[in-house]
């Protein structure tokens, strides 16, 4: 847990009120406890207060610590490879290619075309799925109580196509190290298509009831604003970065798994507010949409598994790779000391990394407004401590 | 005794103007029940009503499609245990609710649910019904305060503010109103019987009098009214997912109910004033133009038949229902409750009874469709954060009530002000 | 501000869109509600729920020939298999096979690590137990599966 509060002087803030009634003081420290319904997980934000007005904050994470690198140590590759799911649960299928994407640069295979189809489909699935969490949520936070439902109704769909295809909805466990291991089930394509044709009017839906409504938009419009600069100091990445101007994606920046065969287009924002981010997410989404439309119709025939041995022993080496995740860049980096078992397994969480911008972005705003910014990063606290 | 029963209900007078206060107590017995009983279906609606709103089913296991529901909160809610906090301020602690409550249920007390259907018919109604919402004001703080924690006494603090700045703006749409009764006659009247008459002299709900003034005027206190009652778009102070807990926190078991049946009431009572105010209070839509025996019988047939649709579709939910075992008593129960509304409907048939319920039928429909639209507007908007809560009922609200109010005026003495200025000196 | 947009203004227009989106999904169109335990959903083929061991249908024996590669694939450790060999079948068969359902995390290696289609993890999902006696399942436990508690009610 962080224990650096030094820049706050936080041990000076003099909490004893036997002489001063709770009125008298300017400045408060308020506690947003690990237990909120709206930090999305167990995040504690200590909120240095000046009335209405938030000073300055400081997270400690480290609630939901599970030791999964460590574990990664004590696993063999492919015996890692579920763990990887329970870091970001809600996206579990980007947290497994990111994965099985690094072993592979390590192994220097690839993943035979028929795969790396079929993996972008389900990755774009899951990005609709994170995304569409991230909506409902959010909204949940800032008081549209009826998003969450719709939203959740209309990943159902997405959750029966991961079941079908791979027996889980949420841990899924869907490629292997190589590509993958489960064949397309019959009413694959067609799946997906019905996904497809039936989502895109839910999302006009979901636009109609906050785009454009008034109270959504003095909610979100000029709160948690983050300048490009700061996005680019902090190492903030994905749909944050993306708000505030920089047209920054690892899809296209970093083509891996293909990408580079569809035709897609990058949302970005322009002032880097709450409202830009929702507005960029929703924009994602669209445009998930638009890959799945053509990778559905161009899944070329072929093996599905590459050349991988039983046992991977990876030669000596060190490796870094990032995938755009839905929440950010994704990266792994993977030492391997010529065993079965890799010498040390760092994930690079781009929650993690986006959290760091929570101070930047919630000084001088009001205390309703910090709510608003922890649900606009979109952190998962599973990747946040691992 | 039975005699002296039909010769007080014949007199078309209310309580108050018949001095008698064995009449008047049974009123508030009945208006007290009949309060406490739209509470609970008020909390079946919402349950349900949101939870279709949110393509979701609701409570159904309680009792057929939960109807039993709201019995169940209320058990659990009584025999909960009753924690108070060791440094809480016990008197206050223990008074707020009740406060609370009873301004709530006080408020009844001139509400006309028919020409001699009000307990009593005081001249300055609304401003009693505003002065004792108000009050309710007082119950709030004293619940925030005796709850001796930060967050409550905040949560109490802001709500309080808020309730007092929408009750501006809610004054002006009201003077606005209770200005286009004087048009008919001369002299304006506060009482609440008496809007709703010169709502029948006129002619005109004073909703659509003056176009589009009452309109906006009503928009203005329907805005305001939800405000007052803290609810969505409006609830921060009591909202979940924000810092600030509300000023109920510390409260457990049947005081917490105490509060929650006194925002229904709330709820229920400025509804009140807006159907009497602006939407005709008890007159069934157009007493004066659809006029003669004909549409009167067809209007009075419209209660009875609408609680045989409502037991219609309790049947059809009856059949639809799953055929197990395990259904049955649901099933059962679900076709007694349709029985139930079928039997009412008959009843509100008859030929004596139709004309009497007439009355009380429109106000009642009226007031429910208020709580359908205050149940839609929570499962539709976000909340407002507190600056922009009260920048909208000090910075939009009160512009626009004052400019109606104006407006009212001018058009409604328009005439008199003609004839000044014409023949006035020169 | 140009008249259209003030027009939506000050007729609420985004508010009343959005009442109007809350107002058409109350019908019943959309609802995928499923009222368990009165409807039980059904899951799909692949789905990784409930280990079972297979036994030949038609023999009634245990397909499994004590391999031991289920118990090296699992991440958890939690299988645990011991054999002898049948001096006259000259094959393996099971003397103890256990699985601790407390931990498995039901990733499906096992699954596919076995080499005659024994052990399985089936379309069953409804595991829960009062304590964690119940949850070291052996080999009797996992032929014949486990009945999940119906409720009467």
């Amino acid at each position: 847990m962080s224990r650096r509060t030094d820049y706050l002087d936080l041990d000076n803030v003099d909490l004893n009120t036997k002489d001063k009634t709770f009125l008298d003081s300017t400045e408060l420290v308020l506690n947003m406890g690990p237990q909120h319904p709206s930090t999305h997980g167990v995040l504690r934000v200590i909120l240095k207060l000046d009335g209405e007005k938030v000073l300055g904050t400081e997270c400690v994470i480290g609630y939901l610590h599970r030791g999964v690198e460590k574990i990664g140590e004590n696993r063999t590759y492919t015996m890692f490879n579920p763990y990887v799911d329970r870091m970001d649960y809600v996206a579990a299928v980007s947290n497994g290619l990111g994965y099985c994407e690094t072993v592979e640069k390590l192994l220097n295979v690839e993943a035979p075309a028929r795969a790396q189809y079929i993996r972008v489909i389900m990755t774009e699935l899951c990005r609709i799925s994170s995304h569409q969490v991230w909506l409902g949520t959010h909204a949940l936070d800032i008081g549209a109580i009826t998003p969450l439902f719709y939203v959740f109704r209309d990943r159902e769909e997405i959750l029966k196509i991961f079941e079908k295809y791979c027996g889980a909805r949420l841990t899924t466990h869907a490629f292997r190290i190589g590509g993958c291991i489960y064949e397309t089930y019959d009413g694959f394509e067609q799946d997906v298509r019905n996904f497809c044709t039936a989502f895109l009017p839910k999302l006009d839906e979901y636009e109609e009831l906050l785009t454009t409504n008034r109270i959504w938009v003095e909610r979100t419009k000029g709160v948690g604003i983050l300048k490009a600069e700061d996005c680019i100091a902090l190492g903030a990445t994905g749909p944050v970065l993306r708000a505030s101007g920089v047209q920054w994606d690892l899809r296209k920046a970093q083509p891996y798994e293909g990408y580079q065969n569809f035709d897609f287009e990058i949302p970005t924002g322009v002032n880097g507010d709450t409202y830009d981010r929702y507005l960029v997410r929703i924009a994602e989404m669209r445009q998930s949409v638009r890959i799945l439309q053509q990778a559905v119709e161009a899944i070329p025939a072929g093996p599905i598994m590459a050349k991988v041995p039983k046992v991977i022993k990876p030669p000596v080496g060190e490796v870094y790779h990032s995938i755009e995740a839905p929440k950010g860049e994704l990266g792994y980096f993977i030492v391997s000391d010529g065993s079965t078992q890799p010498y040390r397994m760092r994930v690079r969480p781009p929650s993690f990394v986006n959290l760091q911008a929570l101070d930047k972005m919630v000084r001088g705003m009001l205390v309703a407004d910090v709510v608003a910014v922890i649900g606009t990063l979109d952190i998962v606290l599973g990747e946040v401590d691992r | 005794m039975l005699n002296a029963i039909e010769s007080y209900l014949s007199s078309g007078v209310t309580p108050g103007e018949a001095g008698s206060q064995l009449w008047a107590a049974i009123y508030i017995l009945v208006i007290t029940l009949g309060v406490s009983l739209a509470v609970i279906c008020m909390n079946w609606l919402e349950r349900k009503i949101l939870a279709h709103m949110q393509i979701r089913l609701g409570p159904m296991r309680v009792g057929p499609h939960g109807l039993l529901q709201p019995f169940a909160d209320a058990l659990k809610l009584l025999i909960k245990e009753d924690i108070i906090p060791t440094n809480a301020d016990k008197l206050v602690f223990l008074t707020a609710p009740v406060v609370v409550t009873m301004t709530a249920f006080t408020t009844f007390l001139v509400v006309p649910f028919g020409r001699a259907h009000a307990v009593t018919d005081m001249n300055i109604g609304v401003l009693y019904m505003l002065g004792i919402s108000s009050l309710g004001v007082l119950g709030i703080i004293m619940a925030g305060w005796a709850s001796n924690s930060n967050y409550p006494l905040m949560g109490s603090l802001r709500s309080s503010a808020q309730m007092v700045s929408y009750e501006i703006a809610m004054g002006l749409a009201i003077v606005c109103a209770v200005l286009m009764t004087s048009l008919q006659t001369g002299t304006g009247t506060l009482s609440m019987i008496g809007i709703v008459e010169a709502q029948q002299a006129q002619g005109m709900w004073f909703i659509f009098k003056f176009f589009p003034l009452g309109f906006i005027a009503f928009v203005v206190f329907a805005i305001a009214m939800v405000a007052e009652t803290n609810r969505a778009p409006f609830d921060l102070p009591e909202a979940e997912s924000e810092l600030v807990a509300g000023f109920h926190t510390e409260y457990s078991g049947f005081r917490w109910s105490l509060f929650f049946l006194a925002e229904y009431a709330a709820m229920l009572a400025v509804s009140s004033i807006a159907v009497t105010l602006w939407l005709g209070g008890w007159l069934r839509p157009f007493p004066n133009a659809l006029s003669g025996p004909a549409w009167t019988l067809a209007f009075s047939l419209v209660p009875g038949l609408s609680f045989l649709v409502m037991a219609a579709g309790t049947f059809l939910g009856t059949i639809r229902m799953p055929k197990i075992a395990q259904m049955r008593v649901q099933m059962i129960g679900l076709g007694v409750f349709g029985a139930l509304l079928g039997l009412v409907g008959l009843f509100l048939l008859l030929p004596g009874v139709r004309e009497r319920v007439q009355d009380v039928y429109w106000f009642v429909a009226k007031v429910a469709v208020f709580m359908y639209l205050y149940i839609w507007y929570r499962g539709t908007f976000p909340r407002y954060r507190f600056d922009q809560l009260m920048k909208v009922g000090w910075k939009v609200l009160l512009p626009i009530g004052l400019g109606v109010l104006i407006l009212t005026a001018v058009v409604g003495l328009r005439q008199e002000l003609l004839a000044a200025m014409v023949g006035g000196p020169r | 501000m140009s008249l259209a947009p003030l027009l939506r203004k000050v007729f609420l227009v985004d508010l009343v869109k959005g009442m109007s989106v809350t107002f058409h999904n109350q019908s019943e169109k959309g609802r995928i509600t499923e009222q368990y335990p009165l409807e039980r959903p059904v899951v799909f083929e692949r789905y990784r729920g409930q280990p079972r061991l297979n036994v030949n249908p038609d023999t009634g024996e245990s397909l499994c020939i004590v391999c031991n590669l289920c118990a090296l694939a699992c991440p958890e450790q939690l299988i645990v298999v011991k054999g002898e060999r049948n001096p006259v079948t000259k094959r393996k068969e099971v003397v103890t096979w256990t699985y601790d359902v407390s931990r498995c995390m039901f990733c499906g290696l096992c699954e596919e690590a076995c080499s005659t289609d024994a052990l399985e993890l089936t379309q069953d999902y409804e595991m829960a137990l009062f304590s964690r006696d119940g949850m070291v399942l052996d080999q009797a436990a996992l032929e014949q599966g486990q009945e999940p508690v119906r409720y009467a009610k």
